[in-house]
């Protein structure tokens, strides 16, 4: 439990940082020195420079709080409303159920690229967002985390719900229901407990999945728009300068897999202290 | 041992080093690709698959690339950026009486132009090329429903006069400097092709180059197509009928891998002997290819006619003024960037004319980076530096644009945040905001919804500019969005110059007219200019005879002087 | 069950109906079309050209006026011409459709056995070095991008040891089997290798589950072999989380893998989904999709019967 919290904390204290770090060493990760491209590691750059002359360790840095506000955002939002959606499913049943499952299918098999090209062309005043983030440079995510989350759910949707078909027939939730408990009290005490570990380990498997899932949407050219970074924006990029400079590669590919490994250690952890059952056999 | 060579250092990247050696390592007593000793196949990269091989519907460069090869157009401006005639035997002109012009009865002037087809020209399945074909093909371009991308110039031809087997006349409307270009005229088989055209509006789905691709009665070039898989490769054979000079090789490969870095690995693993300059990597991704591997293959550099450029918009009220337009140019450093970035490949653009152009005048004003003149310009209009560096007016307005431009293309991905960094510098506010290709040209740039935009024109050699500066072209509800002049570029005496343009036969005469239209764009400023593209060729050492034309006809077209060196 | 079965076919007709208008219009809303595109790349592409190419494409019809026009079509059979490819739509769907399943089936096979496999060892050794070792196996499988892995196996593979072709499904004039067959082993590598990683994970963690409940422990406590206590009772109720994820994978059968296609120039029904929706072709688009959906959504079907055949505790009414 400790060791992946600890990595996590770290790597996002040090994206979180970055603005501090920046104004420390005195660099700004946007600066472009075109007489100082791909440099080797210095002093002044610990891990040299990309191919427009600027800092990569900063920008792994600020690329780490793009990446990880978009893995973790899109995780947990995909997670409560896919649980909010099977939990209702699953437990209701009947016509509840069809029309909702059917409506997962559906997202399951509909088409992202249109969705991301109407999205990204989506005249986002006419949606009565503030002007300011339609401005800024952040829109970019906030568009990637929507699209992450109206994908991310399903998953979560039909675990949850095929966990609740399985524990809502289970004796203690039928004696809580004859004793004239409400729905509400029983999904929330009785159901969603049962579901939690394939939700958890869902959940942290998901904060991978969606910082993969922007790497590719920059593989398309759909992903974060320049000036902002992300590890998979970097990654994507650097595959054109795999046989020059790999190292750019590996860097942010090191910090994927490490934050992947813990967000994956983590719901490990957290599954064994929250599953009654599976403790038990500790 | 060829693993070894491929990640062969040079100092400069040097921390890459311990990565490189382990790769290396890993395939250690790797062994070398056969199928390179003989040099009689010739497989080619290209990053696009053509949807289709008919010559007149779609326009893709990665067709006209396979084209090249198998079927010949009329004319075609070659590696000197000279009309030249392929498939017919003299060029028509007004001295050598094949070129008459005529007063048309509306007052305007045409011309009729006489081509004789080449006595020896066949198709592959042995039938000759007859002017039936020519009144098949023009029968196909008049009608409306046929599908044909680019009708223009069989709307202008008013008729057609078939005087024998191999020699027919044009009757044109308009009579215009470059009348005997004729490449949009493709000739289509009529004893191929005529049954599909049975019912016009069926034609595009039923056409033979769709239906039956490797029909060799499609093709009349020194090569037919053997082999077609959608989606992956094109085999080439030679055409048995095709009485030009043959072709070095047996068997030609065309091979689509959209991915660039899959290509270069692609290269590298003999899958493939060459890279295409024309639809091949972008040039920094070719330097950098470059200085890895330059040694084991021959490069080729060859600015064209791609020009990059940042359209303005100038129906924005601080952008409407001159001044500013000047102090932007002058804040960049557009050589460093052709220096750092492009190695000096990528030549500085003064306009939209290429300096390999007839039209080319080096006498117009040039902008070199001179920031103090820069910020003068924006004192002197009101816009001072404030405390954070970025310029105000009176009403405390920032001096801040928006910069968009396609998403993904990663070189301009990569050229935009330069910019951005440069004009800072000035205390210019840059935001980018990019959009996909088809967003930015099918909706943002028709609707004038930007303040700026770098994207690329393509032109042909001495492509007159109706279409991007002429008044009449600028984009709007009335005329239904359609017209490239996005910036909304109005000048009279633009649009005069580009009307005398298209119909001064007097190349004397033209090429003032040229240098005029070229001093009043460097003044105006309605874009600002940033480099012609330059295509890079990665071809094998023992490939000679390639020439990059750096025009849109693309190097296949001369396949039969292609070779192989022992 | 067969009510459950019957009632679930309509439900997911009634779908596919809701799904083409769903689609349609997305694709209808796109802005932009590829027409104006075609106009940016050709200098002397007039205008009226761009104008009369509109009109015969009936992409200057309003959206619902041309899906009403689709569906009648459809409704009677006829899929209509992919404009794209300029034959009919079936005709351009079922070569690439057979390169994909050759592509998916074979990795989605393995990816499972491997799966099953590491996941139920891993879950019978929790904390072991074992367990460590295919948890490494998983995390970088799982962070691994598939553009990368592909490139690294072209460059390792192809570039490096020159063992096999770089790109393509066959080389070119040959149609050997053994040449099919050596094309495929790269994609399929990278698939199954990307797709086993998430698979072990859950089958791990499903496994680790079923192995602590009670009726296994009532089995063990029988004598049972401890083989049949894994295969026959375990197994077999970890087998319904692991059928959900399963499903969901399943429409992936048909609609490709647009990464994996991309790098190693493989033509298979995810590039022709990609090429189709970014050229507008409406008629190849919704086929393909609605393909995909169908497949999508009798997956689940045959996974919702499945939970009740695993585990009798679930039930429809």
């Amino acid at each position: 439990m400790k060791l992946p919290l600890i990595l996590l904390v770290v790597i996002a204290a040090a994206s979180f940082a970055a603005p501090l770090v920046n104004a420390i060493l005195g660099i700004d990760p946007n600066v472009v020195d075109l007489l100082d491209r791909l440099s080797g590691p210095s002093l002044a750059h610990p891990l040299g420079t990309d191919e427009l002359g600027r800092d990569v360790l900063l920008r792994l840095l600020a690329g780490g709080r793009v990446s990880l506000v978009i893995g973790v955002a899109a995780a947990l939002a995909a997670a409560a409303l896919g649980t909010l959606i099977g939990l209702t499913a699953g437990y209701l049943g009947g016509w509840t159920d069809r029309v909702l499952m059917r409506g997962t299918d559906a997202m399951i098999a509909l088409p992202l690229l249109p969705l991301l090209i109407v999205l990204a062309a989506l005249d986002l005043n006419k949606l009565g967002l503030p002007a300011r983030l339609i401005q800024s440079d952040e829109i970019s995510v906030v568009r990637i985390v929507a699209l992450a989350v109206l994908v991310g759910w399903t998953t979560a949707a039909r675990l949850v719900r095929g966990a609740a078909l399985v524990t809502r027939n289970r004796d203690f939730v039928r004696a809580a229901r004859s004793l004239g408990a409400g729905v509400p009290h029983i999904l929330w005490l009785h159901i969603l407990p049962n579901v939690l570990a394939p939700l958890i380990v869902a959940t942290t498997l998901s904060v991978g999945d969606v910082i993969l899932f922007e790497s590719v949407l920059s593989f398309l050219g759909l992903g974060v728009q320049p000036p902002l970074s992300s590890w998979g924006s970097m990654l994507s990029n650097a595959q054109e300068l795999i046989t020059a400079a790999p190292l750019l590669a590996v860097y942010p590919g090191l910090m994927i897999f490490l934050t992947v490994v813990a967000c994956n250690l983590l719901g490990d952890a957290l599954q064994r202290r929250l599953d009654p059952v599976t403790a038990r056999t500790r | 041992m060829r693993f070894m060579n491929v990640f062969r250092e040079n100092g400069r990247t040097r921390h890459h080093r311990r990565v490189a050696l382990l790769v290396g390592l890993l395939a250690w007593g790797g062994t070398m690709p056969a199928g390179a000793a003989e040099h009689e196949a010739l497989s080619i990269g290209i990053t696009q698959f053509p949807a289709t091989l008919n010559p007149n519907i779609d326009v893709m460069a990665a067709k006209s690339y396979v084209l090249g090869m198998t079927l010949r157009p009329f004319t075609v401006y070659d590696a000197e950026w000279k009309l030249a005639c392929l498939l017919c035997t003299e060029l028509p002109s007004i001295a050598n009486g094949l070129a008459i012009p005529v007063d048309l009865p509306d007052g305007k002037k045409g011309v009729d132009l006489t081509y004789t087809i080449r006595p020896d020209a066949q198709w592959a399945d042995g039938v000759p090329v007859t002017t039936a074909d020519v009144r098949f093909t023009y029968e196909v371009g008049r009608d409306p429903q046929s599908g044909i991308s680019n009708a223009e110039l069989y709307r202008r031809i008013r008729a057609i006069d078939i005087k024998d087997e191999k020699t027919f006349t044009l009757h044109v409307d308009k009579l215009t400097f470059d009348y005997a270009a004729i490449q949009d005229f493709m000739l289509l088989p009529a004893h191929i092709e005529r049954e599909a055209f049975a019912a016009p509006a069926e034609y595009r789905l039923r056409t033979r180059y769709n239906t039956d691709p490797t029909n060799p009665g499609l093709y009349n070039g020194p090569y037919r197509v053997a082999e077609f898989v959608a989606g992956s490769h094109i085999l080439l054979e030679p055409n048995p009928h095709w009485a030009g000079p043959p072709g070095h090789f047996r068997r030609i490969t065309v091979r689509a891998i959209e991915n660039t870095a899959a290509l270069e690995a692609n290269l590298l693993s003999g899958t493939i002997d060459m890279i295409a300059g024309e639809l091949g990597l972008p040039l920094d991704e070719g330097l950098a290819f470059a200085k890895r591997h330059g040694e084991a293959f021959q490069i080729v550099y060859k600015p064209g006619l791609v020009y990059e450029h940042i359209d303005l918009n100038l129906a924005h009220p601080v952008l409407a003024d001159r001044r500013v337009r000047e102090a932007l140019i002058l804040g960049l450093d557009r050589e460093a960037i052709s220096q750092s970035l492009f190695a000096g490949r990528q030549p500085v653009a003064a306009t939209f004319v290429n300096p390999l152009d007839l039209g080319y005048t080096a006498d117009t004003p040039r902008y070199r980076h001179d920031p103090v003149r820069a910020a003068e310009l924006l004192d002197a209009l009101g816009w001072s530096k404030g405390g954070d560096g970025l310029r105000r007016n009176a009403q405390g307005q920032k001096l801040s644009f928006e910069l968009m431009t396609t998403a993904g293309n990663r070189s301009r991905e990569l050229v935009e945040q330069v910019l951005q960094s440069q004009w800072r510098r000035i205390g210019v506010d840059i935001r980018i905001k990019n959009e996909p290709a088809r967003v930015m040209f099918g909706e943002t740039l028709p609707h004038r919804r930007f303040d700026m935009a770098m994207y690329a024109w393509i032109s042909s050699p001495e492509n007159v500019p109706r279409s991007i500066l002429h008044s009449s072209e600028i984009p709007s509800a009335a005329n239904g969005f359609v017209g490239q002049n996005a910036t909304g570029f109005t000048s009279p005496e633009m649009d005069r110059l580009i009307d005398a343009l298209e119909i001064e036969l007097d190349p004397t005469a033209r090429k003032a007219l040229w240098a005029e239209a070229q001093r009043l764009y460097a003044a105006e400023l309605p874009s600002l200019p940033l480099y012609f593209r330059s295509d890079v060729f990665i071809l094998p050492k023992w490939l000679t005879g390639v020439r990059p034309t750096g025009n849109q006809s693309p190097t296949t077209l001369w396949i039969t002087d292609w070779s192989a060196q022992p | 069950m067969i009510r459950f079965a019957a009632i679930r076919l309509v439900e997911i007709i009634a779908m596919l109906a809701l799904m083409s208008f769903v689609i349609y219009a997305l694709i209808g809303l796109m802005p932009g079309d590829p027409i104006d595109l075609m106009r940016s790349a050709d200098p002397r592409m007039s205008a009226a050209d761009a104008a009369r190419l509109k009109a015969l494409y009936g992409l200057d019809q309003p959206l619902l006026l041309r899906y009403a026009g689709w569906a009648r079509q459809a409704l009677a059979g006829d899929l209509g011409y992919s404009r794209l490819f300029a034959a009919p739509v079936w005709g351009a769907l079922l070569p690439r459709l057979g390169n994909s399943l050759l592509l998916m089936v074979p990795s989605f096979v393995l990816a499972f056995t491997i799966a099953l496999g590491l996941g139920t060892l891993a879950a019978r050794h929790p904390r072991s070095r074992l367990d460590g070792a295919v948890n490494l196996f998983c995390f970088a499988g799982i962070s691994m991008p598939t553009f990368w892995l592909a490139l690294i196996l072209i460059l390792v593979f192809a570039a490096g040891f020159g063992w096999l072709p770089a790109s393509g499904i066959a080389t070119a004039g040959s149609s050997d089997i053994a040449d099919r067959l050596r094309h495929l082993v790269m994609p399929v590598t990278t698939l199954t290798l990307v797709s086993a990683a998430s698979y072990t994970r859950y089958v791990r963690s499903a496994m680790r589950e079923a192995l602590a409940q009670d009726h296994i422990r009532t089995a063990r406590a029988k004598g049972a072999s401890e083989a049949r206590v894994v295969v026959h009772h375990a197994l077999r109720s970890a087998l319904v989380p692991v059928t959900t994820i399963l499903a969901l994978s399943f429409g992936g059968l048909v609609s490709g893998a647009l990464v994996t296609e991309t790098m190693f120039a493989y033509p298979g029904m995810g590039k022709l989904i990609f090429d189709a929706v970014m050229g507008n072709d409406y008629n190849l688009a919704l086929a393909a999709l609605l393909l995909a959906t169908v497949v999508t959504m009798v997956a689940n079907l045959v996974a919702d019967l499945a939970y009740a055949w695993l585990d009798p505790r679930v039930s429809y009414r």
